[in-house]
């Protein structure tokens, strides 16, 4: 099913969560909502499963006005990000609830429901947990049976909660997987709401960026990472260094880690920074040093292998560095938010290199 | 296999608390209660059978019992109603009405007797409307539910209103994304998690009946084989200085409530451990 939301605004008293947000999606689309906490995506997730009510605007389904029709009309699957799961029902009766409460005429009967929830526990690959309560599975369990419970009333629209946040890493990356291959297995509509940019740009075809209650950017993964619409995505999606011409200044300059290349000698437009930290996480390693003319830190990130080919480096040395991709917005823009929101901007980019 | 490690604690003192607890509960609980029982022995297996199988004192059990029940049936249903009306919703006086609760609690059971007693009477403020319905509510065994009803308020709101007040309020909205509706949502939903703690509210509110005195006695109007419950039977006959027959009656009734009190809370216990494990 087709997602039109046009103009929504919804405030928590003087709060403005949602802010005259217009977004289209497609049938079938996998969508990331994105951004840090406050932004307003779950809420604009809440608006669309009609959880919460609208202050303005309005939610049109294939085209269809929504904006006013109940929870239930929508007809839409929501995974709570704490699962929700009924305590007092088994994995069974829990999966089953949504078949069980419809009225008489429209109700499956007994066995159709044993069959259903059956095939949606092998769906989820946990039938051999049907008789058990939620308390005795694990978080990444009971995040699947929620999923199999959302889907058992077969929704046109999934909705996720920001569905990986409170499972391990490991666990984490097998559900993404895991939730992909059932999307194209359902080919359902699915937005998820996630603040892990990695979570974002690995999974969905689409990732929308909010900030501040407002849609920063609307793009492919790949749109949004390569080509960002302004400096909060720009730095919302990965690591960044910051740099001003002068202190004070409102024309930044960004640079990702990755394209700022280190040499021994000098080639080119290159800065002379002195290293004052190497981090070695894994297969990538990652450099703090410190310009010799400015005096600003920064850091560059590299595979091992070119870690190993640049020679040996320790504290104190003085390396060339090449800054291959600076990216600076139009200030004119960027002058046009808020004071308070730069400020919050820079803050995180300046934690972000020290 | 066993593990022998102690196990470390926040606070010491395992063996000290334990100590007291015993202790406490020995003297304020079980050596009253033992001497009750003692006292009751004094007289014959037979003299004690005649006592509690009186017809007058078998008629006494059936009615508080019967009352008591009722009552606390009535504050289940209704004692949840205020609960949930105090924790969900927002309104000007929400803090008297929530005082209003625990009043019962600190009137003196005597001077809620005869209010209730002047206002049920059949020519009171209430009374004279159920009258002219010719419903007898004063003097009779509905007045004695009456008394009961006011003097175990407060025991099921406040049971109910802080389990009601931690209920996240995710698991109706996943009912409802569901497609569950309101009435679904509270019956499958809501009450269950909150039927321990009305089941807690009822017991309390039961047992707190089955002993009260001070404000049925003046609503209930004494009338043998009628409106007479146990305590009122067990302070005549003290007053005729018949105490092993006062124990006597006493014994049965403490057995009684004991034994209830004892499956209410069994029954509890049941339908917690189910889904609270781990």
């Amino acid at each position: 099913m087709g997602i039109t939301i046009k103009d929504v605004s919804k405030a928590f008293g003087n709060f403005p969560a949602v802010k005259e947000v217009n977004l289209e999606i497609p049938t079938g689309d996998f969508v990331a909502l994105l951004g840090p906490s406050g932004s307003g995506k779950t809420t604009l997730l809440r608006l669309i499963a009609g959880l919460e009510g609208l202050d303005s605007g309005g939610i049109f389904f294939n085209d269809k006005d929504y904006t006013y029709k109940t929870i239930k009309e929508r007809n839409v699957g929501f995974v709570f990000q704490n699962y929700a799961l009924f305590k007092h029902m088994t994995i069974f009766e829990n999966v089953a609830f949504g078949l069980k409460v419809r009225p008489r005429k429209t109700r499956p009967s007994k066995k159709e429901i044993a069959e259903k929830v059956n095939e949606l526990l092998k769906l989820v690959q946990l039938e051999q947990l049907a008789n058990r309560y939620p308390s005795q599975l694990s978080g990444g369990q009971r995040q699947r049976i929620a999923l199999a419970r959302a889907l058992a009333v077969e929704p046109e629209v999934l909705l996720l909660d920001e569905p990986f946040g409170a499972l391990d890493a490991k666990v984490r990356q097998e559900l993404r997987h895991w939730l992909r291959e059932i999307h194209q297995r359902l080919n359902i509509t699915t937005i998820f709401v996630t603040h892990d940019q990695e979570e974002a740009l690995e999974m969905a075809d689409t990732v929308v960026v909010m900030n501040q209650g407002k849609i920063e950017q609307i793009g492919s993964p790949e749109e949004v990472y390569q080509k960002p619409a302004n400096a909060f995505v720009y730095s919302f999606l990965g690591r960044v260094n910051e740099f001003r011409d002068y202190e004070g200044s409102d024309a930044i300059s960004y640079i990702r880690p990755h394209e700022i290349a280190l040499r021994k000698f000098s080639q080119g437009n290159s800065i002379l920074s002195e290293v004052s930290h190497i981090h070695i996480i894994g297969s990538t390693v990652r450099i703090e040093l410190r310009r010799q003319d400015t005096g600003v830190l920064f850091e560059s990130e590299m595979s091992i292998e070119q870690y190993h080919n640049l020679g040996p480096v320790k504290r104190g040395d003085i390396l060339f560095a090449e800054f291959k991709n600076i990216v600076v917005f139009d200030s004119i823009s960027e002058n046009k938010k808020t004071h308070e929101a730069k400020m919050g901007i820079r803050n995180t980019l300046k934690s972000k290199l020290i | 296999m066993a593990n022998k490690k102690k196990r470390h604690r926040v606070l010491p003192g395992f063996g000290l608390s334990i100590g007291y607890t015993l202790i406490y509960l020995s003297l304020m609980v079980l050596i009253p209660i033992a001497f009750l029982f003692l006292k009751a022995s004094t007289i014959s297996l037979a003299e004690f059978w005649e006592t509690v199988t009186d017809e007058r004192v078998v008629a006494s059990y059936k009615l508080t019992i019967y009352t008591s029940f009722i009552a606390a049936l009535i504050n289940a249903v209704f004692g949840t109603l205020i609960a949930w009306v105090l924790v969900r919703y927002d309104f000007y006086g929400k803090r008297i009405i929530d005082a209003l609760v625990d009043l019962p609690f600190a009137l003196p059971t005597a001077v809620a007797g005869i209010a209730l007693t002047t206002i049920y009477a059949p020519n009171g403020w209430i009374g004279k409307y159920f009258e002219a319905m010719g419903i007898k509510v004063a003097y009779t065994p509905l007045g004695i539910m009456v008394a009961l009803t006011f003097i175990g308020l407060p025991f099921v709101v406040r049971s109910v209103q802080p389990v009601l007040h931690d209920l996240d309020r995710q698991y109706e909205e996943a009912a409802s994304t569901l497609g569950a509706s309101g009435s679904q949502i509270f019956v499958k939903i809501i009450l269950p998690a909150i039927f321990p703690a009305i089941l807690t509210g009822f017991a309390l509110a039961f047992a707190r009946a089955l002993g009260e005195y001070g404000s049925v006695v003046f609503i209930s109007g004494n009338m043998p084989m009628k409106t007479e419950i146990v305590p009122l039977l067990i302070i005549t006959k003290l007053e005729q200085f018949n105490y092993a027959g006062a124990a006597a009656i006493a014994v049965v009734m403490l057995v009684f409530s004991f034994v209830l009190l004892f499956l209410i809370n069994f029954w509890q216990w049941k339908t917690t451990k189910k889904y609270q494990m781990n």
